[in-house]
């Protein structure tokens, strides 16, 4: 069997997307609950009309209000409606590094292993939020890296950025370095998580990055409304949003996807997981053609038509998108070796195999 | 492996070391850890440092927006720093806003330590003797050269701010402010409602 889809990469970048959404929507609808909170408190509801906590806080009650669930329970009962929106609100929280959607809990494998590893004991919480990472990793792979990593789709932009300097004929450098790098930051921010007793790999991992500093942004903003100020300002963000900037200009000029590839300490642990994964990219070897295709596309720097993947592959299928004779897809299996007969080519061989006999 | 791998791999080993002890160095910043106040149900300091893993799943959750991420911007007004791996960590600043233990909230827990995917804050019921017994946020200390009750004018702000007002903090004669080390589970709400400045009553974290 081997899945040949060429639709995954609309549904990943919407997946991609909806990440950055929710980044956005879960410390605002944090905010939303603390103001109706306040408002519930403060019996003298008009202190709230005419003032910009008020105004943000009725458009937040409109578009809340659209969503099914809202709708159903405002009809005649404004309170109910809120306490139900309030629920509604408070079943979200978190970022890339860790997050809980209604009664799933989900945690990055990096975190675990730091604060496993830091505090030298095991608590249940945290091995139930680990759970769906893991066995998705073991499953399909690197697809934290591909479907979810705020960072990994600013690369896939900057990379189209380098795309187009090479459009220009301005050509970016593409220097590459060892790939062990990332096992080796791996290991040592570990060893260095353990006799610190302190997580560490948190401050220098993008995701978690990105996921505080959209959350800070965002809290930064409705500060900023509060107090009623204006003017130049940098919301909330801090100096850690450099490195992220940093990272991608050292993609956009001199390595293609270096922090992904080579760096990246969280990339690795997943690599390590899906290291047996299930679900592998197979070429059908009759029907490829060597043309390339998929080697220039594939945003880890590998050669699928040689049917050397490893532990790399994150799964994203930009390669199964990108080939033009439908060479290559996905299948179940353990190693990676050149998928020897697709379903058609069996039949007729098995006919064969018949008539002759 | 022949010369230019090798070469390869150490210049890696060499970045990835370096890299990693810039990221300890870059965290280290303002290196002499400060005592905070965290959030209720929260592990003793040293703990809790070792298991948080910096997710602020804590302060999303929080229904009076007290708990906060230690950054220097959080903590500018009051003048203090995140120290050793404090960065980001969960933090009550009583003077700004103090835990309220999730009075009106919905939830069975106190919503932080629902919110916790690592055990750092240990579950704990929202019940008043579930609370007093288990959580140890900080202690409430008098300062009695500050405090108006004990200079000749009785106030009484902290006393009536307490939610365990009777057995953590009790009025004594001219409404002097008199602390049972026992029963306080440093929420910081007497801080926050204290009208002298500086706070005649603060909190010490545990």
């Amino acid at each position: 069997m081997i899945w040949q889809p060429k639709g995954l990469q609309g549904i990943r970048r919407t997946v991609q997307f909806l990440v950055i959404v929710m980044m956005i929507t879960i410390p605002t609808l944090s905010r939303y609950t603390n103001y109706l909170g306040a408002r519930e408190l403060d019996k003298s509801l008009e202190r709230w009309d005419g003032t910009l906590q008020g105004e943000v806080l009725g458009g937040l009650d409109a578009v809340l209000r659209a969503l099914p669930g809202g709708e159903k329970e405002r009809v005649g009962r404004m309170v109910r409606n809120r306490t139900q929106v309030l629920e509604y609100a408070q079943s979200v929280r978190g970022g890339p590094w860790s997050v809980q959607i209604g009664p799933v809990s989900m945690t990055d494998p990096l975190a675990g292993a730091e604060s496993i590893m830091a505090s030298k004991q095991l608590v249940w919480v945290l091995l139930i939020s680990l759970f769906i990472p893991i066995i998705g990793t073991v499953l399909f792979g690197r697809i934290f890296c591909s479907w979810v990593c705020p960072m990994g789709l600013l690369l896939e932009f900057t990379d189209k950025l380098r795309n187009l300097l090479r459009f220009l004929e301005i050509r970016p450098h593409n220097l590459h370095f060892s790939r062990s790098i990332k096992y080796v930051l791996l290991g040592v921010g570990l060893a260095l998580t353990v006799m610190m007793s302190m997580p560490i790999l948190g401050y220098i991992y993008p995701p978690a990055i990105i996921g505080r500093e959209a959350h800070d942004l965002v809290f930064g903003i409705f500060d900023r409304i509060e107090e009623g100020r204006s003017g130049f300002w940098m919301g909330g963000l801090t100096w850690m949003s450099l490195i992220i900037l940093g990272i991608a200009l050292f993609e956009v000029t001199v390595s293609r996807r270096w922090w992904c590839r080579y760096v990246c300490p969280g990339g690795g642990l997943y690599s390590l997981l899906g290291k047996i994964r299930v679900t592998r990219v197979k070429r059908v070897a009759d029907k490829c053609t060597l043309c390339g295709d998929c080697v220039v596309v594939c945003p880890m720097g590998l050669v699928p038509m040689q049917d050397v993947m490893g532990v790399e592959c994150d799964n994203c299928g930009l390669c199964v998108s990108s080939c033009n004779d439908d060479a290559l897809g996905y299948s179940i299996s353990l190693k990676d070796e050149p998928f020897v007969s697709s379903v058609g080519t069996n039949k007729t061989d098995k006919e064969g195999v018949v008539q002759s006999a | 492996m022949d010369r230019r791998s090798f070469i390869g791999k150490l210049t890696g080993a060499t970045l990835s070391v370096a890299g990693a002890i810039g990221g300890g160095l870059a965290m280290v910043a303002g290196s002499e850890s400060s005592a905070c106040l965290r959030p209720p149900g929260a592990l003793l300091e040293e703990d809790f440092l070792a298991t948080c893993i910096r997710c602020g799943r804590c302060a999303d959750a929080c229904p009076n927006r007290c708990i906060v991420g230690f950054t220097e911007d959080a903590g500018a007004e009051l003048d203090v720093k995140p120290g050793l791996g404090q960065r980001n960590t969960p933090v009550i600043f009583a003077r700004k806003k103090a835990c309220i233990l999730c009075n009106g909230a919905p939830g069975e827990d106190l919503l932080c330590t629902a919110a916790c995917p690592t055990g750092a804050l240990v579950k704990t019921k929202k019940d008043a003797d579930v609370v007093q017994a288990t959580v140890k946020m900080g202690k409430a200390e008098v300062d009695t050269t500050l405090c108006y009750s004990f200079n000749g004018a009785s106030c009484g702000a902290c006393v009536r701010a307490c939610p365990f007002e009777g057995t953590a903090l009790r009025a004594g004669l001219w409404e002097k402010p008199l602390v049972d080390p026992e029963a306080c589970i440093g929420c910081g709400l007497c801080e926050r409602a204290c009208v002298h400045y500086p706070q005649a009553i603060r909190v010490r974290p545990a």
